[in-house]
Parts: structure tokens; C-alpha cells; sequence
């Protein structure tokens, strides 16, 4: 993927492009909101990732003169500040999503993974499958090896979001905030009691596991056949 | 500040212009009524002897249609033997100027009003309005009338005016400065009263007196606000001293962490101090996230929040978590209830509420959370809180002793706090015998 980086400080900006070309992406990088205009106008990025606070034009504008523009690259704004009311602002602004530093940077791998995989004109799925555990959207009924496996609404909802997003890692916060609509850190481990609740349903009993935990960084379901 | 400022500088006060400005309406309210009493009086005076002139002149003019200058002549005559008081004065001239008849002499016979100074008999000069009046054969006719009276009264009137204009003058001065000198002096008493705070005297107040007037409202006003000020300063340096305190803690252990690491570089060596830094920096957005709901900027944004839907889902959540330590999270919550606010802050505080208990709670035992029309109750059966540490566990970092082994940053009701008080609700700890009863109350 090529990723389009605009950050002014030089050593989160150099460290984000090692881990994401590491990670076998192409990064083009930018330090204020002029040059991160410029190069988002160029076109061809897959995801961009700006910082809020930029010198000479910030995050927003330059996201909404770039949205203005016509360009609808995935965003994601990073940011210092972690106020409620600055991620409304970002998400207003034209973002797709936002992350507060200081960030674990396999937090911010799943999240530019995630935007970058959302089709741009989703067609709409009934039916999703991994492997052999299939979930009907409509009849809201999860079958695995023709066995009906009955789950509480949250639980399907934390199924389908994790089976929307086959093959991706999922980080505890994005389940936070895309099943439960938490956005902070609770200190006991909910998201873990839930996952290992949902395994013990979809999982066990049956001979493969779909429903990986990957350390250090969160969650994944997808199929090694 | 010097004690006593200078004496122009009490001219650049807002009491000095206002009491000029009173006495100049003052005076010209003075002056108004001394106009319309010399128009009532001395002015009458003298437009009473102008009639007397034209009618005399008239009846004299008449008697020489009829009888010719012989009349006129004895006419005056007898008028003047009438004139006991000699207010009135006559002449009549022959066309050479000689003076036929009258106790006038030498005055102009030019037509016209004219007024002079007519020696008397005894001396003394008398003023003297007269009107002269040529005649058709030649010569001329001049009648006039003492106006000593008149001119006596107005210079009364002139005395008297001068006298009262300035006492009005005076008194409006002297008031005004004693006015002007009080208000300057309470001014000036809340301003070196101010500037004491400005220096660092946080806790110099205004004197405010009983009577209750503007300047008194004013200062228990500034009062009011500097006690704000000084909680502000007071809650800022708390934090500023937790924090100093309480990330001393981790900070020490990540140094450890670190100085292992450099020793033997293993994985788990530095994985050790990543969770160690990454504890700091939740404490850190922790104590940010307080700071900012209790700043209250976040009111504007509130809306309608369906409080039992997000209680069922906080419920939901931790449902699990429950089950985990053997405990049961029962459940009972009046649908509909709504309160106006923050979503995400009233779930995060309803969440901390449910986690504690959860945390704290006995083990195989129950977690109750209620919601009802005007509040949520969440209560465990766990050891509970000594009734004189209730009052400290919501302040930052505060933890019980028995608490202390236990993970946790005793930020947790701090923030459950800060949003409770942000939505106006009250919020109390009880005795749930066992256990605590966390109660959050709001006013319907």
C-alpha cells in the first residue's frame, strides 16, 4: 500500500515509516499541512495518517481542503489531544478514524489495515464466511460445520465485526469502540473475558481454530485451510 | 502604590466629574429661578412706571388737543401739586427750548424712551425713566417716573443672588468632594485590596459592609471570585503534588526496569519496562481526562442520554468479568430514563462505578446496579469504606491502604467525580452492610 505520512515531529514521523515499511507499505512523508496537501493531491495513496497539530496548515484544514478536493483516501488523525469532543471534530472534519498518542504502533498497523480494506462501494454482504463457521446477517444465525452455535446479541456483534475484517488484527480498542461504543480503557479486561466467552462457543469442540489471539497487538479470525 | 496619590489626581476621578456635573445643573437650576423672579418683580416694577408714562403722556397730549399749551401747562401743574411722594416728572418745552411748565429741565425732547439721573431737591441724584414726545406746533413733551424703588429692588434681588448662588455653589462642592472622597476612598480600598492579591496575598478579601449597596454587592462579588481563584490555585497545586508524589512511584520502577534491561537485555526485561511506561501514560491520560471534564467545556456539547440503555450496556460488558471472580451482576433498570449529558463520559463513569464493585466486591458474591427515575445505585457486598475515608476516595491517587497491593491508579472515582459534579449529579458513598452502595442522585 502507499501511505501518505504528515507529521511534524521528526522522530515519531521516522519511526512510524520504519515500522510501516517494514511492514512492506511505500511511505511518502510530509512535515506541515502545506507539503501534506500537496502530496495528498498528487492522488494515489491508499491511507493517509496525519497529525492534528501541524505547522503552517493544520491536520483539519488540510483534511478538509483535501476532502474538499474531491479525494476520498481513508484518513486517520493522530493526535495529543484525547478530548471527546476532538475526536467528533476530526470525524466532522473528514477523517475515518483517530487515535490518540501516545499510540502502540501495531494499534496503528490494524487501524490503516482496516481503512485500507473497506471497500469503497460495499456491496451488501448477507452472508460471511471463514472456513467452515458461517453467519447469516439476516436470519442473525451463526452455523459452524452445520452446527447452530446460539450466541447473545453482543457476542454476534463482536463476531460479525471480527469476521468483517477476516485475516485483519483487530486491537482491544477497536473492539472497544466499534462493539461496545467505549471510547477508554477500562481497567479490567472485558474485551479478553468476552473474546475467550465467544472462542469457548465458536471454537472449541471443533477441530480448527479460527479465533487467534496475536500478541501485543489484539485479535484475529481467519482460516489456515 | 504610593499611600496618598496627588491632589489633581482626585480631578480624573469618576466621583469628581460627577459632582462638577451636578453642580453645573445645580446652578443652572439656581439661575433659572432667580430669572423668573426678576421678571416678576423688579422687571414689573419697571413696566409699571412705562405705563404710568404712556397714559400720563396720553391724557396730557389729549388736554392740548383740546385747550393748546395753555392746558398742558396746567395740567401738569396740578398733577405735580397732586404728587405728594414726587414720583412723577414733566416738561414742557417752548419750540426755543425754554421750558413752559414741569420740574424738568435740560433733557433731551428728541422722540423716544431715555432714563437719567434727575437731581432731587435734597440733593441727591434719582433714576428717572421718561418718554419725550415732540409736539405738532413745536416744542416737545417729556414725562417720567422715579424708578429708585425699582432699582433698589433689583439691586436687592442682584445681593441676594450673589449670596445664594454662592452657597449653592459651595455646598454643591463641598458635598460632592465629601461624596466624591467617599467613593474614592472604597475604590481605592478595593484596589490596594486587589493589588495585594495580585502580589500573592491569596488570601486578602474585600471589606464588605452590612449595608448592602452597589459597592458592597461588588466586592462580595470579587470575593466570590477570588475564593473561586484560590480553590482553582489550590485544586491545581493538589494535582501538581500528586502527580509529583504519586508518578514518582512508577517512574522509579521504570528506571529499574530500564537499568535490568541495560544489564541483561532480554525480551522480557524490556517488554517489562514497555508496561511499566505504557502504566505511566495511562495515569497520564487519566489525570488529562479529569482535568478536561472538570474544565466543563464539554457542556456545550450535551445532548439527551437514554441513561438505561447505557447502563444495560455497561451491564452487558461486565457481565463476564463478574462471572469470572464468581460474583453475579444482577440487574434492575427502570427503561426510558434519560438525563442530559455526555454519553461517553456518563458510560465511562458508570463503567468505573460497575468495576470497582466488581474489583472490590466479595468473591461468589453479588453486584447489584439499579437505575431508577432520578438515579443509579451500584452496590457490592465486599468490606465496603471506613465512613471517615468515604469523603477522600474520590480525590486523586487516593487509595485505601488495603487497596494499595492491589493494581489500580486511584484515579477511578476521581474521574467517576469530576463527570458526576460536570452533570450536576450528586453523588454519595453508603454503608450497604455489607459492603458499599455507590448512589448517584440528579433532580428531575
Amino acid at each position: 500500500m502507499r501511505i501518505l505520512l504528515v507529521e511534524d515531529d521528526a522522530d515519531t514521523s521516522a519511526y512510524v515509516a520504519r515500522g510501516l515499511e517494514e511492514a512492506g507499505h511505500l511511505v511518502d512523508r510530509a512535515a506541515d499541512g502545506q507539503d501534506g496537501l500537496f502530496l495528498a493531491t498528487g492522488g494515489g495513496h491508499d491511507v493517509m495518517v496525519v497529525d492534528r497539530m501541524l505547522p503552517k496548515l493544520d491536520g483539519l484544514s488540510m483534511v478538509r481542503a483535501v476532502r474538499a478536493a474531491g479525494i476520498a483516501t481513508p484518513v486517520i488523525f493522530l493526535t495529543a489531544r484525547t478530548g471527546v469532543g476532538d475526536r467528533v471534530d476530526g470525524l466532522e472534519a473528514g477523517g475515518d478514524d483517530y487515535l490518540a498518542k501516545p499510540f502502540a504502533f501495531a494499534e496503528l498497523l490494524a487501524r490503516i489495515n482496516a481503512l485500507a480494506r473497506r471497500p469503497p462501494l460495499q456491496q451488501e454482504v448477507t452472508v460471511l464466511r471463514v472456513g467452515d463457521l458461517e453467519m447469516d446477517l439476516i436470519r442473525r444465525s451463526v452455523i459452524r460445520a452445520g452446527k447452530r452455535i446460539e450466541l447473545q446479541p453482543r457476542e454476534f456483534r463482536l463476531l460479525e465485526y471480527l469476521m468483517r475484517r477476516e485475516g485483519q488484527v483487530v486491537t482491544r480498542t477497536m473492539l472497544l469502540e466499534g462493539v461496545w461504543d467505549f471510547h477508554f480503557d477500562p481497567k479490567t479486561s472485558v474485551v479478553e473475558t468476552h473474546v475467550s466467552r465467544l472462542r469457548g462457543k465458536v471454537d472449541k469442540g471443533f477441530g480448527q481454530e479460527l479465533l487467534h489471539t496475536v500478541r501485543g497487538a489484539g485479535y484475529v479470525i481467519r482460516s489456515d485451510a | 502604590m504610593p499611600e496618598t496619590a496627588p491632589s489633581w489626581a482626585f480631578a480624573r476621578t469618576t466621583a469628581f466629574r460627577v459632582t462638577l456635573l451636578h453642580l453645573l445643573l445645580t446652578l443652572t437650576g439656581t439661575a433659572l429661578v432667580g430669572g423668573v423672579a426678576w421678571w416678576v418683580t423688579a422687571g414689573f416694577a419697571v413696566r409699571q412706571a412705562a405705563d404710568e408714562i404712556e397714559r400720563g403722556m396720553g391724557v396730557l397730549l389729549q388736554s392740548g388737543a383740546l385747550s393748546g399749551a395753555r392746558g398742558v401747562a396746567l395740567s401738569i401743574e396740578a398733577r405735580l401739586a397732586a404728587d405728594r411722594s414726587g414720583q412723577e416728572f414733566y416738561l414742557l418745552a417752548a419750540p426755543d427750548g425754554q421750558r413752559l411748565a414741569g420740574n424738568l429741565s435740560g433733557v433731551s425732547s428728541e422722540r423716544g424712551w431715555r432714563e437719567g439721573t434727575i437731581r432731587q431737591p435734597d440733593g441727591a441724584g434719582a433714576p428717572v425713566l421718561m418718554y419725550a414726545q415732540p409736539l405738532p406746533g413745536g416744542g416737545a413733551l417729556v414725562v417720567g417716573r422715579d424708578l429708585t424703588a425699582a432699582r433698589a429692588l433689583e439691586q436687592r434681588l442682584l445681593t441676594s443672588a450673589g449670596w445664594v448662588g454662592g452657597a449653592v455653589l459651595l455646598l454643591g462642592l463641598g458635598g460632592g468632594l465629601l461624596i466624591g472622597r467617599s467613593i474614592a476612598r472604597r475604590a481605592a480600598a478595593m484596589e490596594a485590596a486587589l493589588a495585594a492579591v495580585q502580589g500573592g496575598d491569596l488570601d486578602r478579601r474585600l471589606a464588605v459592609r452590612t449595608g448592602g449597596d452597589e459597592f458592597d454587592r461588588l466586592a462580595a462579588r470579587i470575593n466570590a471570585t477570588l475564593d473561586r481563584l484560590q480553590a482553582l490555585m489550590a485544586a491545581l497545586r493538589e494535582v501538581t503534588d500528586d502527580i509529583a508524589h504519586d508518578l514518582r512511584t512508577p517512574l522509579t520502577r521504570l528506571r529499574q526496569r530500564l537499568e535490568d534491561a541495560a544489564r541483561a537485555p532480554t525480551t522480557a526485561a524490556i517488554e517489562a519496562a514497555q508496561a511499566e511506561a505504557d502504566r505511566l501514560l495511562e495515569i497520564f491520560a487519566a489525570l488529562l481526562r479529569i482535568a478536561q471534564v472538570e474544565s466543563g467545556t464539554q457542556r456545550a456539547g450535551f445532548a439527551t442520554v437514554d441513561v438505561s440503555a447505557i447502563a444495560e450496556s455497561v451491564a452487558e460488558v461486565y457481565a463476564p468479568a463478574a462471572e469470572e471472580r464468581g460474583q453475579t451482576l444482577v440487574t434492575d433498570i427502570a427503561p426510558g430514563v434519560t438525563v442530559t449529558g455526555d454519553p461517553a463520559l456518563l458510560t465511562q463513569m458508570l463503567a468505573n462505578l460497575v468495576e470497582n464493585a466488581i474489583r472490590h466486591g466479595r468473591e461468589n458474591g453479588h453486584v447489584r446496579l439499579c437505575v431508577v427515575a432520578d438515579g443509579i445505585t451500584v452496590t457490592d457486598d465486599g468490606p465496603g469504606i471506613p465512613e471517615d475515608e468515604r469523603g477522600k476516595v474520590f480525590g486523586r491517587f487516593h487509595r485505601l491502604d488495603a487497596a494499595r497491593s492491589t493494581p489500580g491508579s486511584g484515579l477511578g472515582l476521581a474521574l467517576v467525580r469530576a463527570v458526576a459534579d460536570l452533570h450536576g449529579i450528586e453523588i454519595a458513598l453508603e454503608d450497604a452492610t455489607p459492603g458499599l452502595r455507590a448512589r448517584l442522585r440528579w433532580s428531575r
